[in-house]
């Protein structure tokens, strides 16, 4: 039995395929619940899900606003919204200010899981462009989660990892075939 | 500074803002008072909670101005251009059928969607034709929406665009005149809608609508506050009106859910059944 109940995972700017390859590397019993918050264009509502669908045996779903979070199933964070892991293990979506020029901002919804799951929780920030997401994996930390970033040298564009790297002590720097190792082990 | 609020000191906050305004945030979404209430001290410049409590206290921070302060900001003008498209092309025209024709705007914040609403209604050549009321609680904001708003650039840049995506029959830059660096839409717009202040969370209405739009708001609140509103608004409704949410909200997790009918998924369209 893991000690984990979920994984977050935060992308931007070349992250598209990373995120690929870890959500097809998953089994369909994976017993953790995995949010996925990614940039994303605001006015395209579909076809993201079913893009990250293709080769994934576990279910991918947006979640609507008060779902119930449930393990072995993969979450992503909708279009144009901000996504935040709420009290009683549900989500809430709020649609207020962009944060870091991004809705959803991977910062807001880091804050609000590792608030919420504090030491069980896995919070992983890949290639991306700007800073959003390096507040909210030092806030995964301080709350007693793992923190973990896609090793720069492998990402396309490692502005955001390397930001996570300066605002807190991440535990472990992974190329993305490590990553999906790690998480199979929390199987 | 932006998400450091725990649960105790947004409790501790909750409780000053229920004895000093009679505001009952009880039953709002937590997440979303956290980020409210940092966005509030900030604005006072306030970095102690304590102080925050003790300012609220000695009413230096007046109702009005922390309820203008700690409402949320909505969205964008023609937020979901396919939304406003849906509306423009079928429902309502169909509403305009009936006579006396009523729609709410239950939870207006910023005037998005009122001018939205009014720039489609003003497309189809209906703005007499139907009645509509625009609650929103904060006198300041209501006065701001009255007086076309005043939205920066970037908005306006934003609603544009989504205009552009709902294939606006106009100028988008018609119903907007520049006041400095702030974008006022044409009052004329709304010359013939009805405003209140009525807090849906917290007062009684009767009323009977024909179609109420509630987009996004529904996330401000938890459970029971939810399915309190959610009952009020089809309260309020008439059998066969159109209640909309925005389009990852759901009715799923009420009750009262279940006398309305999901008529379009993708916009969370639903019309009512029974009574």
């Amino acid at each position: 039995m893991s000690d984990y109940k979920a994984v977050i995972i935060g992308g931007s700017a070349g992250s598209f395929q990373v995120v690929t390859r870890i959500v097809s590397s998953l089994p369909a019993n994976y017993p953790l619940s995995v949010i996925l918050c990614l940039h994303r264009l605001k006015h395209i509502r579909s076809g993201f899900v079913e893009a990250l669908s293709i080769k994934a045996a576990m279910p991918i779903v947006e979640p609507i606003d008060k779902e119930p979070i449930k393990t072995g199933k993969i979450y992503l964070a909708p279009a144009n919204y901000h996504l935040y892991v709420e009290l009683g293990n549900k989500f809430a979506l709020s649609t207020e200010d962009a944060v870091n020029h991004s809705r959803p901002s991977i910062d807001l919804s880091f804050f609000s899981a590792a608030y919420n799951f504090k030491k069980k929780l896995v919070g992983i920030v890949l290639s991306g462009a700007n800073k959003d997401g390096a507040l909210g994996l030092k806030s995964v930390k301080e709350n007693g989660g793992l923190t973990i970033v896609q090793d720069p040298n492998e990402c396309q564009v490692p502005t955001m990892t390397l930001a996570c790297m300066n605002a807190t002590n991440v535990d472990h720097v992974y190329s993305t075939q490590r990553i999906i190792d790690f998480l199979l082990t929390l199987d | 500074m932006i998400d450091n609020l725990g649960i105790v000191d947004t409790k501790k906050i909750i409780a000053t803002i229920h004895e000093s305004y009679g505001l009952d945030l009880s039953d709002y979404t937590l997440s979303i008072l956290k980020r409210r209430f940092t966005h509030v001290m900030s604005y006072y410049n306030i970095n102690l909670v304590d102080e925050f409590v003790n300012q609220i206290k000695r009413n230096n921070i007046e109702y009005e101005d922390f309820l203008d302060l700690v409402m949320i900001d909505t969205t964008e003008i023609f937020r979901d251009p396919s939304l406003w498209r849906e509306l423009r092309e079928k429902y309502l025209p169909e509403i305009a059928h009936s006579s006396g024709s009523k729609i709410w705007l239950a939870g207006e914040s910023s005037g998005d969607e009122l001018f939205s609403l009014m720039v489609v209604m003003s497309e189809l050549g209906l703005s007499k034709n139907i009645r509509i009321t625009a609650s929103c609680p904060s006198k300041n904001r209501l006065k701001r929406i009255k007086a076309g708003y005043g939205y920066d650039l970037k908005k306006m840049e934003i609603g544009e665009a989504n205009y552009t995506r709902l294939s606006g029959k106009f100028e988008f830059n018609k119903f907007y005149k520049m006041d400095g660096n702030f974008a006022l839409m044409n009052p004329e717009l709304i010359d013939d809608v009805e405003f209140d202040t009525t807090n849906i969370s917290q007062e009684k209405v009767n009323k009977s609508y024909r179609m109420i739009l509630f987009r996004n708001m529904m996330i401000q609140y938890n459970l029971p506050l939810y399915e309190k509103v959610a009952r009020k608004l089809i309260d309020n409704l008439v059998v066969g009106g159109y209640l909309i949410l925005g389009n990852m909200e759901s009715l799923e997790y009420s009750e009262i859910g279940k006398k309305m009918q999901l008529v379009n998924e993708a916009e969370k369209i639903y019309r009512k059944r029974i009574d």
